[in-house]
């Protein structure tokens, strides 16, 4: 296993990678939809966040969640702020379960993950239907929270690989 | 009870104000500064509109030369797809080509009446360019539906402007920057468009569904039963936000046991789309110069010769008109002389038909005269002829107009 950090430069890199992906997935806005399957959606930056300022926070720049927040709205074209609130949301949340867990488990995680999912896109659902009047479709909403959740536990063992990386 | 809620109180307090190792805001602050921008982008301040157009700018282009690689892969993709159903679309195109070609001249000389009439009807000549547009960021994002696209404020773009896939209407701007614009799509929830469904002529407003299709939101109940699977849909142009006749699409109906669900299949492929086009309309107000100038530029334009031919039309129909109406009053007036004479006429035939009847009763009292001094002797009764009848009664007039008694 090659020493990441006798390599200046690249151990910087592979420190930020979670914070470039992230920048190119909310540029990119991709969703893996290629068989334009209805209603599939699924949240890869609130997988990422999740994960990364759960178990490797130090390397993960909250103002840089919060400024891939207004990217993802420009993108998409929401109300400017809103990703980022619900960027931070998420950010608060783990270091709150970071701080009350003493033994972590993945299942815990991953439910836990479930129950802030459901609040924030609650959250944005409500945001965007009572003050913005934007028409959405709840099931959309509903689909998005489902796979994103299903989701987690794959990405999850992913970015194992590269906490395994870092820590080495 | 107390300790737990004291480490909640700690737990809660360390994750929204500890600064981790590398952290240079706490999460309170930029939770604090989410919600600060939130209100201070729908404001609409100058400096903060200048500020979104210039974050706008930026994005877009970020997030274009971030997608190429996916959408280098898509484009291979789809390209590889076209290659294998390129015969079978090339001979289909070549039909269907030969069959437009046709159809695209009766609709120019359509297009081009309509265009002379809307120009007479209306105070105002609108022109328009269509201007090409390049998506630079076509994400299908599950809640909202919209595209960017590399025209702005610098191409004469404006809210409202309408975007096309080659004739077809795909949706409209809503959202304009300097080089850059936002296209809100015909299929997402938020876009509703007064249309007119044909043959039918019904009045309807759709709106994007969730599956790429569009529906109807408003219709008049009661004529739903007219709609057929070949009825079309093309902008009404009710409230002026869309022109009016652009297609969009064709009614496709679901039926179930219980209803029929009506349903707007775009013709235009929104996920499809590479080049758009926006079209920037210019109203330009008709000259009110004076009659000379008028009458001297109405020289040159067409539509006025038209105007001129169409008012010597008006005064000759005025004049025959006139000559008719007089002819009409002189036959009048002869109809009624002839009345008179028809009417003078009948009562001649009226007293002649008197006299004739006078004169039909003086010959039977003269012949009745005659035939009494002949024939009296043997019609009255005496003391010789107890047989006969008294003079002056109706049984002696027969007897004397029988020349005697019958038995005689």
């Amino acid at each position: 296993m090659i020493n990441l950090k006798t390599k200046g430069f690249y151990y910087k890199v592979y420190a930020l990678l979670p914070i470039i992906i992230l920048f190119i997935s909310v540029l990119n806005e991709f969703d893996l939809n290629y068989l334009n399957l209805d209603y599939f959606s699924f949240n890869f930056p609130f997988i990422l966040i999740f994960f990364f300022s759960l178990k490797e926070f130090k390397n993960f720049d909250y103002l840089l969640v919060f400024l891939a927040g207004l990217i993802n709205d420009t993108v998409v074209g929401l109300p400017l702020g809103l990703s980022s609130l619900s960027y931070m949301l998420i950010c608060i949340a783990t270091a709150y379960f970071r701080n009350i867990t003493i033994r972590p488990n993945p299942i815990k995680d991953w439910f836990y993950f479930l129950f802030i999912l459901s609040l924030i896109n609650s959250l944005n659902y409500s945001i965007l239907t009572l003050f913005f009047s934007y028409n959405l479709v709840l099931m959309n909403y509903l689909v998005n929270t489902f796979f994103t959740f299903s989701f987690y536990i794959v990405f999850v063992s992913l970015f194992k690989f590269y906490l395994k990386g870092i820590n080495d | 009870m107390a300790s737990s809620r004291d480490d909640f109180v700690i737990a809660i307090r360390s994750a929204f104000l500890k600064k981790s190792t590398q952290q240079k805001f706490s999460l309170l602050t930029l939770v604090f500064i989410s919600i600060f921008v939130i209100i201070l982008s729908n404001l609409d301040f100058k400096v903060i509109r200048y500020l979104k157009i210039g974050i706008n700018e930026i994005v877009y282009r970020s997030s274009f030369v971030v997608s190429i690689p996916e959408n280098l892969v898509k484009n291979t993709f789809t390209e590889i797809i076209d290659y294998s159903t390129f015969f079978r679309d090339f001979k289909k195109n070549r039909e269907e080509l030969t069959d437009l070609k046709s159809k695209n001249i009766s609709s120019q000389i359509t297009q081009y009446e309509n265009k002379e009439l809307k120009e007479l009807i209306n105070d105002y000549v609108s022109s328009s360019d269509k201007v090409l547009a390049k998506i630079i960021v076509d994400h299908d994002s599950p809640f909202l539906k919209s595209i960017i696209i590399n025209k702005g404020s610098k191409d004469n773009i404006k809210i409202g402007t309408n975007i096309y896939d080659q004739s077809y209407l795909v949706g409209r701007v809503i959202e304009v920057n300097y080089k850059t614009s936002r296209v809100l799509l015909l299929s997402d929830l938020n876009s509703n468009v007064p249309v007119t469904i044909a043959p039918q002529n019904v009045q309807a407003i759709i709106t994007g569904s969730d599956d790429n299709t569009a529906q109807i939101k408003y219709m008049k109940s009661g004529i739903t039963s007219e709609l057929t699977d070949k009825s079309i849909v093309y902008t009404s142009g009710t409230g002026a936000i869309f022109k009016s006749g652009i297609p969009i699409g064709k009614i496709r109906i679901n039926e179930n046991d219980k209803s029929k669900k009506f349903k707007v299949e775009f013709y235009s492929d929104f996920s499809q789309l590479k080049y758009v086009f926006a079209e920037i309309i210019t109203k330009s107000e008709l000259a009110k110069g004076n009659q000379e100038e008028e009458n001297s530029a109405n020289n040159q334009k067409p539509i006025d010769a038209k105007l001129r031919i169409l008012e010597d039309e008006l005064e000759i129909i005025e004049q025959s008109n006139l000559k008719f109406k007089n002819e009409n009053e002189d036959l009048k007036s002869k109809i009624n002389n002839l009345n008179n004479k028809i009417l003078g006429f009948q009562t001649e035939i009226s007293k002649q038909r008197e006299k004739i009847n006078q004169f039909d009763i003086d010959k039977g009292e003269l012949e009745f005269l005659r035939l009494n001094l002949e024939y009296s002797h043997k019609c009255r009764k005496s003391f010789f002829n107890v047989k006969g009848f008294s003079v002056g009664t109706e049984d002696y007039k027969k007897c004397i107009l029988n020349k005697g008694r019958i038995n005689d």
